[in-house]
């Protein structure tokens, strides 16, 4: 297991590129759950304030033509990746335009051109497909890489342990990233996994090489990924991120978190990601807020964009059970 | 004292009629007004009500023919006696004359058609009931071979056009069927308008714009079948109201002349030839005669009309066009004074402007009453008629 | 024309598929060396090698999932599962993932996945490695399900059903693999949504799926003895149903007996009784009656499973009681 430690790698342009990108995530999470309180959102929507870093850092270090599978938590993964925001908010809002046509919504949004091949809304659904598209990827010796997105919570499922098994076993073409943030919907780490707080015993028990990085890095976070994706693109096989964060709201969007101390959730804060990559930055109010302008303002225009879109006629419902 | 049920008269001319089915039991208690038993007169089959309130003490004639004022039953006080009048014998329902036996038949077996019913409803399958309705066939007349007496397909398909008669019918012998109370008063009545004075009228109406016009009345009511004799009934009815001598009943003394055209639609109900009346004709939309026209040939079929369906007729319409047939007499129905027979609609080829074109033409005779109405005035009622048939529009 | 077993059929299928197409592989337990619980893989592994014939462990969840994956990433994987019962480990992928791929993503997914599976009962397996469970996948949209119950037929479908780009779920049964039939020289594909007409007659319809063909083959044989015609019909594929061919065919006998090795009660015979009634409604003499297993798990002793599963008798009374004789 290594720990990989944050390394002055990243030229500054990149790291801008990378507060952009959060930015954009954060407000647009923020603006989704001001929508959906104002109850102009169905369904259920789980947001990834906190865990922007992540997202970002891995998607970014993803190459064009490689996939990823994500969880319910999936907006932070869908925006990073490239997925154009008025597309990921038309989803949100059932509407035609959205990347899943409104079939999906926001467990469910897939964009395959941006490599994006689902969200999923069962804990832990989505890790064998990556395997076995790792396993195609190799299969055909091509330079692609499957990518896992899931939480503390899925680590404990059989379908991520099955997953794991034949990944490491067939030496698929696999990252599995790990977004401990020590949460299980209400169950703390340490109430559901022995082993919450290094989760990279979990991948131990498979032989599956890890590697181990703060999530609220964003430079470190990419620099693991960077490594990770190198290992399994050369088919030596499947690579584990054990990536600690913070959760900084609720599990879903109005979850009161009752069973979640005052302290806890202060701490998560503490941990903001956006802050710290903005002193990385060294930068001014006043650059600082221009960055924030142009996140707000491609929120809003994804947001007018959104309510203004089409609805599908309910006899669409029909089409697309098969191919 | 108890008090008597006798035999009422239910329409004019009824002099008999035949208890059929008792719908109480001796000692059951009975209140004014509620059905107590049923009759066939020579025109309908109807339930007749009790005038009395009280217990059936008891009923003098289970069944059969009785004169109209016989007493038929006793209603009273529990424990009553009752004045036993010497009970005329009840002519029992004439029998079928015995037959003598040969060799019966391969097709199944007619016994008293026993129909397998599960609280009135009869027991038959999907195929055997679309094949009844097909053939016209009253499925509850059929006995049922299959499974716990369950009318299949075989049961249609042995089966004849007509009911069953209730004997067996064995193969080589002439068949004697007694004449109903319905045949005879059809052949009563009918021979008696034979002898009327009768003349016989024939022209030939082009059915384009009616058709169009059925047609489209039946796109305004999806709910309501509007056929030809519909639009013919309603057409005869302005024709009467502008033609009022034509819209008489013959009596020996008078003309009655009526205010409103009550069109007789001739029906073949399976007891026979019978006219219910639909009243007023002229004040009521083609809808609306569809309507009642459905209702009355409906009940007419199911041997359900009552004797007030059956008076003041004032003109009758006989359509033999769904047989295929061309042209006909009908014979007068008194005391109307006219009758219309009406063909089929045939394509014909016609002379128009030099030119031959295809024609939906319809033949339409009359016969009249000479005694009530004149030649001229027949001739000019069916010339308005025509005119009606065929430029609908002018009927408004 | 050639006779294979069923067996051979299948191996035959799979063989053909992947010389033509690179992008077809297999993956299950113990199919390599050993060439499968049933045999039916033999050979496979010497033709195509280990990467192409892949031993999995015993994982359902994943040996599907990964099917699901790199079917999704551009390959037309063949997964079996072992045996038809273990089918319910992997059923959250099969329901969950596979059927609505396509749907949840609005159109921009495929998942050309071929899942083959046997079952059924015989030789005593007990409860647990006997099941039929056609009826399960047959209620999810997005699922394919095909059933053939002889060698052409499952060869036929077994290359539809690779080339469908649609998930697909084979059943194929046990009893079935040492059955020989005549099958074409060229592998035919046979189209989804199609039943074949295996008997004609004119008194009854049975539709038979699976072992149940033979078997109301038999029955079929001593009905026609007491004068009863017996026309099968087998469906060969449950989803796509050709519910054409079917009420066609018992607008024609007007009676129906619907024939499966699975449990009667809330079975695909079921939806094809409700189907008939609907749409032949007025030409149905007699109730349609229902072939299957009775209401247990299938016990061990011969005695008792044998009690269980319907047989050829069971056809043929089911036929005598439409025809009331």
């Amino acid at each position: 297991m290594a720990k990989v430690e944050r390394e002055a790698t990243v030229g500054e342009a990149t790291l801008r590129e990378f507060l952009h990108d959060m930015l954009l995530i954060r407000r647009f999470e923020e603006r989704v759950e001001d929508r959906f309180r104002a109850g102009e959102l169905p369904g259920f929507l789980h947001v990834a304030i906190g865990q922007e870093a992540i997202a970002v850092g891995v998607s970014r270090a993803m190459e064009e033509d490689d996939i990823f599978a994500s969880t319910h938590r999936a907006h932070g993964h869908t925006l990073a990746r490239g997925s154009n925001p008025r597309r990921v908010m038309a989803e949100l809002y059932g509407k035609v335009e959205g990347v899943s046509h409104g079939y999906g919504g926001s467990m469910h949004l897939y964009d395959i051109e941006r490599g994006n091949y689902g969200a999923n809304a069962v804990i832990g659904g989505g890790l064998p497909a990556v395997t076995g598209a790792g396993l195609a990827f190799k299969m055909r010796n091509e330079p692609r890489v499957a990518v896992a997105f899931f939480g503390d919570g899925a680590t404990n499922i059989g379908t991520f342990h099955e997953s794991l098994n034949l990944a490491q076993l067939w030496r698929t073409k696999t990252v599995f990233v790990c977004e401990n943030n020590h949460w299980a919907e209400s169950t703390p780490g340490w109430q559901h996994s022995p082993v919450w707080n290094d989760m990279s015993k979990r991948a131990l028990a498979f032989d599956m090489r890890s590697l181990k990085v703060d999530g609220q890095d964003v430079e470190a976070v990419y620099a693991a990924a960077l490594e990770a994706l190198e290992y399994a693109r050369s088919g030596q096989g499947p690579v584990f991120l054990d990536i600690p964060t913070y959760r900084m709201h609720g599990h879903y969007i109005g979850d009161p978190q009752v069973y979640r101390s005052k302290e806890d959730r202060e701490a998560a804060a503490f941990h903001d990601p956006i802050p710290r990559l903005r002193e990385r930055l060294g930068l001014s109010d006043e650059e600082f807020e221009a960055f924030d302008e142009e996140a707000h303002r491609v929120v809003e225009d994804a947001l007018e964009f959104a309510k203004n879109g089409t609805d599908p006629k309910p006899e669409d419902a029909l089409k697309n059970v098969y191919a | 004292m108890a008090s008597e049920v006798k035999l009422p008269r239910l329409g004019q001319g009824m002099e008999s009629g035949t208890v059929t089915k008792w719908l109480k039991n001796e000692g059951d208690a009975v209140a004014k007004g509620e059905p107590l038993y049923e009759i066939d007169t020579d025109k309908v089959t109807q339930e007749v009500e009790s005038d009395f309130a009280g217990v059936l003490l008891k009923i003098a004639l289970r069944e059969g023919e009785a004169p109209v004022g016989q007493t038929i039953a006793f209603i009273g006080e529990p424990g009553e006696e009752v004045a036993a009048p010497p009970e005329p014998e009840p002519e029992p329902a004439p029998q079928p004359e015995k037959v003598s036996d040969t060799a019966v038949s391969d097709t199944p077996v007619a016994a008293p058609p026993a129909p397998a019913t599960s609280n009135g409803r009869v027991k038959a399958s999907p195929l055997a009931r679309r094949l009844a309705r097909e053939r016209g066939i009253d499925i509850a007349t059929l006995r049922g071979t299959g499974p716990d007496g369950r009318i299949v397909a075989r049961d249609v398909e042995g089966a004849q056009a007509a009911p069953a008669a209730p004997a067996a019918v064995p193969s080589g012998d002439i068949e004697s069927i007694p004449l109903t109370n319905i045949r005879k008063t059809i052949a009563r009545r009918l021979t008696a308008a034979w002898q009327a004075p009768v003349f016989q009228l024939t022209v030939t109406a082009d059915m384009t714009r009616a058709n169009e016009l059925v047609a489209r009345a039946r796109e305004l009511n999806p709910d309501v079948r509007i056929t030809v004799t519909d639009l013919l009934a309603k057409v005869c009815a302005q024709a009467l109201m502008r033609h009022r001598d034509v819209n008489v009943q013959y009596s020996e003394d008078a003309l009655l002349r009526f205010p409103n055209a009550n069109i007789g639609i001739a029906v073949a109900a399976p007891q026979g030839l019978i006219v219910p009346v639909v009243r007023g004709v002229e004040r009521l939309s083609l809808a609306e005669v569809a309507v009642a026209r459905g209702d009355i040939v409906g009940r007419a079929r199911d041997n359900k009309l009552t004797a007030q369906d059956l008076e003041d007729g004032t003109f009758t319409i006989s359509n033999l066009g769904m047989f295929g047939i061309e042209q006909f007499v009908a014979v007068l129905n008194p005391p109307q004074a006219a009758i219309l027979a009406v063909g089929a609609t045939v394509d014909t080829p016609v002379a128009r402007d030099g030119a031959v074109e295809i024609r939906p033409l319809l033949t339409l005779t009359l016969t009249v009453d000479h005694r009530a109405v004149d030649g001229a005035e027949g001739a000019d009622f069916l010339r308005t008629v025509k005119t009606f048939v065929e430029d609908p529009a002018l009927a408004l | 024309m050639p006779e294979l077993t069923y067996r051979e059929a299948v191996r035959d299928g799979i063989a053909q598929a992947m010389r033509a197409d690179d992008s077809v592989f297999i993956m299950g337990e113990d199919i390599a060396e050993m060439g499968g619980s049933m045999g039916v893989t033999q050979g496979l592994l010497d033709e195509f090698g280990p990467e192409r014939v892949r031993n999995t462990p015993i994982s359902e969840m994943a040996i599907v999932g990964a099917g699901i994956g790199a079917a999704m990433a551009g390959m037309r994987p063949i997964v079996e599962i072992m045996y038809e019962d273990f089918l319910t480990l992997s059923l959250e992928q099969i329901v969950n993932q596979a059927a609505k791929h396509r749907y949840m993503s609005g159109g921009q997914l495929t998942v050309p996945l071929t899942i083959r599976t046997q079952g059924g009962a015989g030789w005593s397996p007990g409860a647990q490695h006997a099941q039929q469970l056609e009826a399960w996948l047959v209620h999810i949209p997005g699922l394919k399900v095909a059933y053939p119950s002889t060698p052409e037929d499952v060869r036929g479908l077994l290359w539809t059903s690779i080339h469908d780009d649609n998930p697909v779920v084979l059943f194929e049964h046990r009893l079935l693999y040492p059955v020989k039939g005549e099958v074409p020289e060229q592998l035919e594909p046979i189209p989804f949504g199609k039943a074949r007409v295996v008997r004609e007659g004119t008194d009854v319809t049975v539709i038979a799926i699976g072992p149940l063909v033979h078997r109301a083959l038999d029955a079929a044989k001593q009905a026609e003895e007491d004068g009863i015609s017996v026309e099968i019909v087998d469906p060969r594929t449950l989803q796509p149903l050709d519910e054409e061919m079917l009420v066609a065919s018992v607008k024609k006998t007007n009676r129906a007996v619907v024939a499966h090795e699975a449990v009667t009660r809330m079975g695909f015979g079921a939806e094809v009784a409700a189907v008939l009634q609907h749409q032949a409604f007025d030409y149905l003499d007699a109730p349609i009656e229902r072939v299957g297993a009775k209401f247990t798990p299938l016990a061990f002793a011969p005695v008792m499973e044998q009690y269980v599963v319907p047989h050829a008798e069971d056809v043929l009374a089911a036929i005598r009681r439409t025809v009331g004789k």
